[in-house]
């Protein structure tokens, strides 16, 4: 049960990664592209999903918590610095996002700066729970926190080019194209040479790669919806293999076989309904308003 | 080694800080669907195109307060390990069900409140309301089931210690229905549903003394007020049920509350400088000359803070109390003229019961917490052995603090604007698009 808990956990830290972190990215691009009607398509790219896509974070928290207590008593109280700097990115950039709505022409200034600063700060403890780092100015955190603004603003990238192609028009489409293509060399550059330094010893590192390069030629060749496959898997699997290098001791920490079976009915129980919905969710903002 | 007494004092106030302003957002953001919801069915019965105009507008101001409150709420996950980790690391396991249980209730939230607000025009009038149900429904069991955890910290059941101090023979369940549960999730979801009734009738109230009387600042006003009056009456049963449980569950709490410094016989009610003899006595065993306990009758160190939990409880039941009076005022003039009270007395106490009533949810909260003091787990396991032990946290707690109030200052300006616009639109306008 130990297994299927911790199992859950890194399913839930992909899905935030994937879903959570194209947002922090779709903010490095908002700052980017500085364009009223760019900008005006992201947020409405991201407008409905963006709070259920930071649920998994919550989700991930809790569950870490309630499965691995004191693994989690021991990062947060370790880590209480990033950890807070990244909480308090989340309130600005979610507040920022949810103010535009109302004010369009301001907090622009926050928003992007959270997005880098709060996968920064997450990327950088993660990058010391995986090499053991005991500060997360170290360079390995530090590297991690860069290498995951990078992957958050390679996936939004790639992922807008569909967004902007659907709401915008082609024009809009490749430029995203030009700034996935650029992004994804730059993080595949980073990204492999570090596995190897760390001493990441997986066939993730392959994977990683060859999803990296398939979603290059995708990108170049406007395959738009079959590279947010490609792109995912590249980033995931780095994560993967960061998790992979982790020494954590977690059978020793786990929480009592009543808890464990508890949380996983109840996640059972709420996937049943939960998983549909988030489906309709992500399908029903895919498709064209239909004319009144 | 070991925490200084400031950073301790710093960790305390960001988690007061920190919670104390979620509180209010996440009281609103529970009740102002289920509000919309109302107007949006009165509209797509009757196609009073006034209900369609407060349903757009409700559903806009929640989805700002509904994003505050999301985040301000993760905060507060953060918080539970980078401030408390020795609380978390000794009972997460105990009581994370519970909160594995909100995970699952706040996600359905989220994912409805996105099809919600963006679905307009997307879904028909039928299927959209209903996707605003799962949104009421969710914001309300994620509120039982984190106050689940507070009532647990209260009356903690469900788990052994052992000799070494670890925790054994644990029982998730019997830990989530403890027996403070029933009062506190009542207590304090009936309190945010009236904070939201007041707090957004409060807008409309300074509206119509302005002398905007039409018929959409009225319904406005009329629709959230009486949810609120409605509740403040159930409130007070409520609350007199909660007060009693503490008396005989938590008695220290208790003594601190009604600032009973010596264990008697009689105990007299102490309102503000005033002091009813034996009427605490007889309101609480129905017995004038009965026994109640002091705070004499425990060690000083077990004791919470003196006054404040007293100061912080009056507050509360005051302010209960002026809203069913305010809510007795309306149904009299209900009753005799089919109105609202003609005198603007009555607005400007029902714009004055929108700050009020956020005023007795913060004093309620702070009168429970700080009672609880020294205790985080009750009985069990001390605030300070809990705090985080890392230097630096007064310097947190700055950050925080300024953060927080830029925060406050942006939401209230962003929806006074949402409001402002509002009265500016030209009027009947049926048709706004919420996600222009």
């Amino acid at each position: 049960m130990t297994e299927i808990a911790l199992g859950l956990i890194l399913l839930g830290l992909s899905a935030y990664l994937l879903f959570g972190g194209a947002d922090f990215g779709a903010g490095v691009w908002h700052a980017v592209v500085r364009g009223r009607r760019e900008r005006a398509m992201i947020e409405h790219a991201m407008g409905p999903l963006w709070e259920a896509n930071h649920v998994w974070l919550i989700f991930v928290m809790v569950l870490t918590w309630t499965v691995f207590p004191g693994v989690f008593a021991d990062i947060a109280g370790r880590f209480w610095v990033p950890l807070s700097f990244a909480a308090l990115g989340i309130v600005a950039r979610g507040s920022a996002l949810a103010f535009r709505k109302v004010v369009p022409d301001r907090y622009a200034v926050t928003f992007a700066t959270a997005s880098l600063l709060t996968p920064f700060c997450l990327g950088a403890v993660a990058g010391a729970v995986a090499t053991g780092a005991s500060s997360w100015l170290a360079l390995a955190p530090i590297y991690a926190g860069l290498l995951t603004v990078g992957l958050c603003a390679y996936l939004a990238a790639a992922y807008l080019t569909w967004d902007a192609g659907r709401l915008s028009g082609p024009a809009l489409a490749s430029r995203f194209r030009s700034y996935a293509l650029a992004t994804g060399a730059i993080v595949g550059a980073l990204a492999l040479p570090g596995a190897i330094v760390f001493g990441v010893r997986s066939p993730l590192i392959g994977l990683s790669a060859a999803a990296g390069l398939v979603s290059l030629v995708l990108l170049w060749r406007r395959r738009y919806l079959a590279v947010r496959v490609s792109a995912a898997l590249a980033t995931g699997a780095v994560l993967w293999g960061a998790a992979a290098l982790s020494r954590l001791d977690l059978t020793h920490q786990a929480a009592a076989p009543a808890v464990l079976r508890l949380v996983l009915i109840v996640l059972a129980a709420g996937g049943v309904i939960l998983l549909p919905s988030l489906v309709w969710l992500y399908l029903l903002f895919q498709r064209p308003v239909p004319p009144s | 080694m070991g925490s200084s007494v400031d950073d301790f004092v710093a960790a305390r106030s960001q988690m007061a800080l920190t919670l104390g302003f979620h509180i209010i957002l996440a009281s609103i953001s529970v009740g102002l669907p289920a509000l919309t919801l109302l107007a949006e069915w009165r509209a797509h019965r009757t196609g009073d195109p006034v209900y369609r105009r407060l349903a757009r507008r409700w559903a806009k101001a929640a989805g700002v307060l509904f994003a505050v409150g999301a985040v301000s709420g993760t905060v507060l996950s953060f918080e539970m390990g980078t401030l408390w980790p020795h609380f978390m690391a000794t009972y997460g396991q105990v009581f994370g069900v519970a909160f594995a249980m909100e995970g699952i209730a706040f996600f359905i939230e989220a994912i409805f409140i996105g099809i919600y607000l963006y679905g307009w025009d997307r879904l028909s009038p039928r299927v959209h309301m209903l996707t605003g149900l799962p949104v009421v429904v969710g914001g309300l069991a994620s509120t039982f089931f984190v106050v689940t955890v507070n009532s647990w910290m209260n009356q903690p059941r469900g788990f052994k210690l052992d000799a070494s101090g670890h925790v054994t023979d644990v029982h998730p369940l019997a830990a989530m229905f403890n027996p403070a549960t029933p009062t506190e999730a009542t207590h304090l979801i009936l309190a945010s549903l009236m904070v939201c009734g007041f707090t957004v009738a409060a807008v409309y109230a300074v509206a119509l003394l302005r002398g905007r009387r039409d018929r959409y600042h009225r319904l406005g006003f009329g629709i959230p007020f009486t949810f609120g009056a409605v509740l403040a009456p159930i409130q007070v049963v409520v609350g007199d049920w909660a007060s009693r449980f503490v008396a005989s569950h938590q008695p220290v709490k208790f003594a601190a509350m009604e600032d009973i410094t010596h264990t008697a016989n009689g105990v007299p009610l102490k309102l503000g400088g005033i002091e009813l003899p034996d009427v605490l006595s007889l309101m609480v065993k129905f017995n004038p000359h009965a026994r109640i306990r002091g705070l004499d009758a425990w060690p000083s160190s077990d004791e919470p803070p003196a006054g404040i939990p007293h100061i912080s409880f009056d507050l509360m039941v005051g302010i209960g109390t002026g809203l069913v009076l305010l809510g007795g005022w309306a149904l009299w003039a209900w009753w005799r003229h089919r109105d609202l009270p003609r005198s603007p007395w009555f607005l400007r106490a029902a714009a004055l019961a929108g700050v009020g009533v956020v005023i007795a949810m913060e004093a309620g909260w702070t009168t429970t917490e700080v009672g609880r003091q020294p205790w985080i787990v009750y009985g069990v396991m001390r605030t300070s052995a809990a705090v985080n032990r890392g230097s630096g946290m007064t310097l947190g707690v700055v950050g925080v603090l300024v953060v927080y109030g830029v925060l406050a200052v942006a939401t209230v300006t962003v929806l006074l604007r949402l409001a402002r616009n509002d009265s500016t639109e030209t009027y009947p306008q049926p048709v706004e698009k919420v996600d222009a």
